[in-house]
């Protein structure tokens, strides 16, 4: 085997330097091809691969606090790849690739029963209900990397997979079966201006996202960093994607934590 | 067809002498009829033989002629570095494919010889600024990933492989268009069955499984059609423990996930 | 032989048997797979080579260097590009989204004259050279009447080649009416000029700085340079620099900042001269720069901070005096402690009084041109064009005094003073204003007051708006002459807000012109042209580009190349040189200075029986409300809080709510003097109770369906308050009752 060492890409979000801007979801939006609507307040059929989510510690003035979380897809692991999407889809649309960790989504292949949507605990996925309509011009800025989606299929979060292909591509015309760090970047990692979204190979102990999760591989990928947390960790969906807080209350409001519970050391 | 015709048209292909005599009698319809029955059997049978296998492939292709006859030969041998001359890697790493007009505008700025072809080149597209429409005959549907630098500069195969011998052609020829997908008939290849002698002669996935099934290939990149995985799963469920162990991919398709080459 | 029931069913059997052995059926399924996953409605995007064009970003004065990614001849991608001085690749939402504009639905096509009433949207297309021809017209009617001076132009900036051609226009045709629209660089302008003497731009060393006090900036809401600030505030949090906001609402800025302080709305400079009493009374100012470089510091502590005491800032600002103290001494106890100011975006101006305390405050712990402080920035004079011949009419225009005040003996250190168009053109019978150019500016939507706007409007006979795009300035217009977008011109973008360096930015075309559109430089030489002499004379240039490179001179190619042009060795002057006022010094008092104080808090308009509530517009990086407005992705990415449908909310303390009988998503009615509309309610913990909150940016009646008609413009609610020493517009909100719908 060549290149023998599986990849693990994933995602550590600092969300004391996240500002709540929103500038992820329009960089993910102009990279993918997200569709849009007149009327996108309706946020549940509001198609946001990247979405920004408020916190609020629950307290009254002047005690409140206010925390943004974006939420891409978490590309579970679960146990040995069996997310809970993954495991539910008829169609072998969506599957999880143990060369890079990132859940795959055919829209070709998907027929819209949306078990998958069920089975997500994080909301990361969206049914198209309309078929995509740019106003006239506007299809001129689409990205022929990845594809339109049409009415009827499920999409969601890729990690930017098609900058992976390309990326690839240089390395091959390189001779090279290795990508650096900077290679492979998502488009929101790559746009916030709060430089709050590290991305990388977890299994990578040089990248930036293993120093900062410091992933145990051995307990399910639960963060040694104590400062760093996942989202629904008691699941047991194995997310690759970690967030970094210094405030125990956002720390909390990952999961749902029992009164006497400790964030951080579930199980 | 009304009826009379397709009697007569009966009588024709299977010489049945006995049907010509007029159908007057209960006993002799009843016997009649068996052979008719049959003949209509034979005929409705060649019919749509004759319909599946000819007719349909010309009404399901549209034909489109290349806007010039572009001579492969030709260039081919006047250039330096083949195929590679015009259809070159980026350095990016993605492949150029069908060439942009400022490649041909390199050369023919001006018409450099007699040929017709040449000079409509020069003066419809050349001089207007405007790009050729090559019609191209391997695009695949949009949902397809290839990585041309994977495969030509990693797995070192040749253009031919997938391609054909086209830069030996002099001609371009008709470029035949699915009605129903608008995908170029090279995809499903030339042979209405599906059926082929050359590695070329198809481009659909099958194709692709081929070569990735093979076990050198396997460790790379292994995939499996739906189809193929369908039957697969059939044999595993029907003999278990036949499954040969190998590297288990993803968790769905025990393959490769399919985004390597679906987008 | 008869084809009998049996015989046809054979027939058909037969038929059935050949199609299952012929290809037909497999292939048709085949090919209906294929086809029912890939509709041909749904669009394939072209591939193509993948290239790369760096140009600068002005949808906003950040002065942001982006990268366009192509693929063939489309754009397909903005970001942020590498290793710019201000950005260095990041890149804020709406940059993001630029290409909405470009390929926007809502670019205007071609140039445009009216045929409706206004308003009513009915437009004639007319070819260039018609267009100009009619300006033209108009305009020399104007000048034989001796009418020049009512040639008025509102322009969103006035830095860069693009408005100086629009103001040199102006000035050879005879106009001094050239007004910019308001920013809180206005006001640094002015407290720079009063205190330190200077013709500057205000920018803040925010790298350096180790302690950051703000009085209201959105520092992460698009205050400043967007971009920069951004990852400032990433910076600040690496090394452990504290940051402490002060606001009546927790916004983004106050959420991410080490301390919130909420602060009764207004009385902010009230605050900042109650710590500057604390610092003074505990000497913990610098006295190595008291002593030798400023003057006035004992009128100041005299005359000034004698009215601030703790107790006396706990009164007015609802702080308690203990915070007061120990915020006194953490900004003082800092190394390089910031003070800032400037409320949401900075988008519009702050009083003098305000402005001069936070100065004050830099000054009594020594920040003023060091690092990690508050620096004196030069325009970088790059423009020098040649001298203008003006004739007797020119010279006759330009004597006339301004219409908006600026610059005269009322006003005397103002350059713009945009809100007080609509009041003189309102009180008099003609209107002062005949004709009225529009650039990159959407005034009739962005000034406050909306009603008075709309009265005012109505009375200039001729207006030209030089919008890319239906803005509710351009649906309101009588001619337009499109400009191309940002990302189809050459153009100068100098300056990047807030920014420590001189630095100019140069855009370039990224794609060909999409329209019918034409560069406004160079609809302004070509208008100059067809006027004859001495408008003409005046633009020597062949064209727009011509003048542009010229201006640059050798400069030009190195600009080019690189995208832009930086002074990255600037240093600000050092104390002995930096101060051009009277005494040489940094003034705490003149008697400018010392009016600017006593008139320190601005009281919003209103009377508290009858409007018991405090209305306050609050800024959201995801809203944008310049002159530009929200494009497709940006509105999609907004709060279904903050929109819902078409209705915009407003927000609202629940103990407020509960007083009022009001509860989450209701329907309700908020009032002030200046006007009335239907919101929802918001319970927000994180707004003061008694103050209610709304967007700026919304309520647009122009743009596209994606823009128009959701929520509320808030300047329908809200109008100017003059800062009685200064003139400039200083409202920070209104009195407002909020009732059941």
């Amino acid at each position: 085997m060549k290149n023998d060492q599986a990849k693990k890409y994933g995602m550590v979000i600092d969300l004391d330097k996240c500002t709540g801007c929103g500038a992820c979801m329009v960089a993910c939006m102009a990279e993918n091809n997200i569709p849009f609507k007149e009327d996108e307040s309706n946020k549940l059929d509001s198609i946001t691969w990247m979405r920004v989510y408020q916190l609020t510690n629950g307290k009254p003035y002047p005690e409140t606090d206010i925390c943004y979380i974006p939420r891409p897809c978490m590309h579970c692991e679960g146990d040995h790849g069996h997310s809970p999407c993954v495991s539910v889809c008829p169609a072998t649309a969506t599957d999880y690739s143990q060369k890079t960790g990132i859940v795959s989504q055919i829209y070709t292949r998907c027929f819209g029963c949306r078990y998958c949507m069920a089975a997500c605990p994080y909301h990361a996925r969206y049914f198209n209900w309309w078929d995509p309509v740019w106003p006239n011009g506007m299809e001129k800025f689409l990205n022929p990397s990845v594809s339109p989606r049409m009415r009827g299929v499920v999409e969601k979060c890729s990690f930017c997979f098609h900058r992976h292909q390309l990326a690839m591509n240089k390395a091959f015309v390189e001779g090279r079966r290795e990508l650096e760090e900077n290679e492979y970047q998502t488009s929101c990692a790559q746009a916030c201006p709060s430089g709050a979204i590290a991305f990388g190979d977890l299994n990578n102990p040089k990248h930036t996202v293993n120093q900062l999760a410091q992933p145990d591989n051995a307990h399910g990928g639960q963060p040694k960093n104590p400062e760093v947390f996942r989202l629904l960790e008691k699941l047991g969906t194995n997310p690759k994607v970690y967030y970094v807080s210094s405030r125990e209350w956002v720390r909390r409001a990952g999961d749902n934590y029992l009164k006497n519970e400790n964030p951080g050391k579930a199980h | 067809m009304s009826k009379k015709d397709e009697k007569e048209k009966a009588i024709a292909l299977t010489g049945d002498s006995e049907a010509s005599s007029p159908p007057d009698g209960a006993k002799k319809e009843e016997n009649g009829s068996g052979g008719s029955i049959l003949l209509f059997f034979i005929v409705g049978f060649i019919a749509s033989l004759i319909v599946g296998w000819i007719v349909f492939p010309k009404l399901l292709y549209s034909q489109k002629k290349q806007p010039i006859d572009f001579n492969h030969a030709l260039h081919v041998e006047t250039v330096d570095e083949g195929c590679q001359s015009c259809h070159f890697f980026r350095d990016d790493g993605s492949f150029s494919g069908v060439p942009k007009l400022t490649q041909c505008t390199g050369c023919h700025e001006e018409a450099q010889g007699e040929d017709p072809e040449e000079t409509k080149l020069v003066e419809e597209y050349v001089a207007k600024g405007r790009e050729v429409p090559w019609l191209v005959y391997s695009r695949q549907p949009n949902c397809v990933f290839f990585s041309h630098a994977a495969h030509v500069k990693m797995a070192k195969m040749e253009c031919v492989t997938c391609h054909g011998p086209i830069g030996e052609s002099s001609h371009a020829r008709i470029y035949e268009e699915n009605r129903i997908t608008g995908i170029s008939r090279d995809i499903w290849g030339k042979n209405i069955a599906g059926l082929k002698r050359n590695s070329w002669d198809r481009m659909k996935m099958d194709e692709c499984a081929e070569c990735h099934a093979s076990e050198a290939i396997k460790t790379e990149v292994s995939i499996e059609t739906p189809m193929l995985g369908f039957f697969n799963n059939i044999i595993r469920l029907a003999f278990p423990g036949t499954e040969k162990p190998g590297r288990k991919n993803s968790v769905q398709t025990q393959h490769e996930a399919c985004f390597v080459c679906h987008k | 032989m008869k084809m009998d029931r049996r015989s046809f069913l054979s027939f058909v059997i037969g038929g059935a048997a050949g199609t299952a052995l012929s290809p037909l059926p497999w292939k048709v399924t085949d090919d209906l797979a294929i086809w029912s996953q890939n509709w041909s409605w749904t669009p394939v995007p072209e591939d193509g080579e993948v290239g790369y064009v760096n140009t600068t970003c002005s949808l906003c004065p950040g002065g942001c260097g982006i990268t366009v990614r192509k693929v063939g001849d489309r754009a397909v991608k903005i970001e942020g590009m590498k290793g710019h001085p201000v950005n260095d690749g990041g890149i804020c939402i709406l940059g993001l989204a630029g290409l909405q504009f470009l390929y926007g639905p809502s670019r205007i096509a071609s140039p445009m004259r009216r045929t409706g009433e206004r308003g009513e949207n009915k437009w004639q297309k007319i070819s260039w050279e018609e267009a100009i021809s009619e300006v033209s017209k108009k305009l020399a009617d104007l000048r034989s009447k001796n009418q020049s001076h009512a040639l008025a132009c509102i322009s969103g900036y006035d830095g860069g080649t693009v408005p100086r051609l629009f103001e040199r226009f102006l000035t050879v045709y005879g106009s001094a009416n050239f007004v910019r629209t308001p920013a809180v660089r206005d006001s640094y302008e002015l407290g720079l000029y009063l205190m330190q003497g200077t013709q500057a731009n205000a920018g803040f060393d925010v790298e350096n700085a180790d302690y950051i006090l703000s009085f209201g900036c959105g520092i992460i809401e698009g205050w400043g340079s967007p971009v920069r600030m951004f990852k400032a505030n990433s910076h600040w949090k690496e090394t452990g620099v504290k940051v402490t906001q002060v606001e009546p609402r927790l916004s983004n800025t106050a959420a991410k900042s080490d301390q919130w302080i909420p602060i009764k709305p207004g009385t902010e400079v009230v605050l900042a001269l109650g710590l500057a009493r604390v610092i003074v009374d505990e000497s913990l100012y610098r006295r190595e720069f008291i002593a030798s470089h400023t003057a006035g510091f004992d009128r100041f502590v005299q005359n000034v901070l004698k009215d601030y005491p703790p107790e006396q800032v706990e009164k007015v600002t609802g702080i308690d005096k203990a915070v007061v103290v120990s915020l006194a001494k953490t900004f003082a106890a800092a190394k390089k402690p910031l003070a800032i100011c400037g409320r949401g975006r900075g988008a519009g101006s702050e009083s003098a009084g305000e402005i001069m305390a936070v100065y004050a405050l830099n000054a009594l712990v020594g920040n003023i041109n060091q690092k990690g402080g508050v620096w004196a920035i030069p325009d970088p004079n790059y423009i020098r064009w040649p001298e203008l011949e003006m004739d007797a009419q020119a010279a006759a225009g330009m004597q006339k005094p301004r219409v908006d005040g600026a610059g005269s003996k009322k006003y005397p250190h103002i350059r713009n003073l945009l809100h007080r168009l609509p009041e003189m053109i309102n009180s008099t019978d003609a209107s002062p204003v005949q004709a009225l150019f529009v650039l990159e500016a959407n005034p009739y939507y962005s000034v406050s007051d909306s009603a008075f706007v709309r009265k005012a409007w109505k009375k200039i006979p001729f207006i030209v708006s030089f919008s890319s795009f239906m803005d509710e300035t351009a649906a309101n217009a009588d001619l337009i002459l499109p400009n191309h977008v940002y990302l189809e011109r050459h153009e100068d973008i100098p300056g990047a807000e807030g920014f420590i360096k001189p630095i100019i930015g140069l855009a370039k075309p990224v794609v060909n012109p999409q329209f019918d559109t034409l560069h406004a430089g160079d609809t302004i030489i070509r208008l100059a042209k067809m006027m004859g002499d001495p408008i003409a004379k005046a633009f020597p240039w062949e064209d727009y580009e011509a003048c542009l490179e010229e201006t640059f001179g050798d400069k030009w190619e190195a600009l080019g190349e690189k995208g832009y042009w930086i002074d990255a060795g600037f240093e600000p002057s050092p104390w002995n040189k930096a101060f051009e006022t009277a005494s040489k010094k940094f003034e705490f008092a003149s008697d400018d200075i010392g009016a600017s104080f006593q008139n320190a808090v601005v009281k919003a308009e209103g009377e508290e029986s009858a409007y018991p509530l405090l209305l306050i517009p609050y800024d959201s990086p995801r809203i944008s409300a310049g002159r530009i407005g929200n494009p497709p992705f940006v509105i999609k990415t907004v709060a279904d809080t903050v929109i819902k449908g078409k209705n915009g909310f407003i927000e609202v303390n629940p103990k407020t709510a509960i007083a009022l009988g009001l509860s989450e998503g209701k329907s309700a009615v908020i009032s002030t003097p200046r006007g009335s509309a239907k919101v929802r309610i918001h319970l927000f913990e994180g707004i003061m109770p008694g103050v209610v909150a709304m967007p700026t940016g919304l309520g647009h009646t122009a743009y596209d369906s994606f823009l128009a008609g959701k929520g509320v413009n808030i300047n329908e609610l809200i109008g100017p308050v003059e800062d009685g020493s200064s003139g400039l517009n200083a409202a920070w909100g209104i009195r407002a009752k909020l009732g059941k719908a």
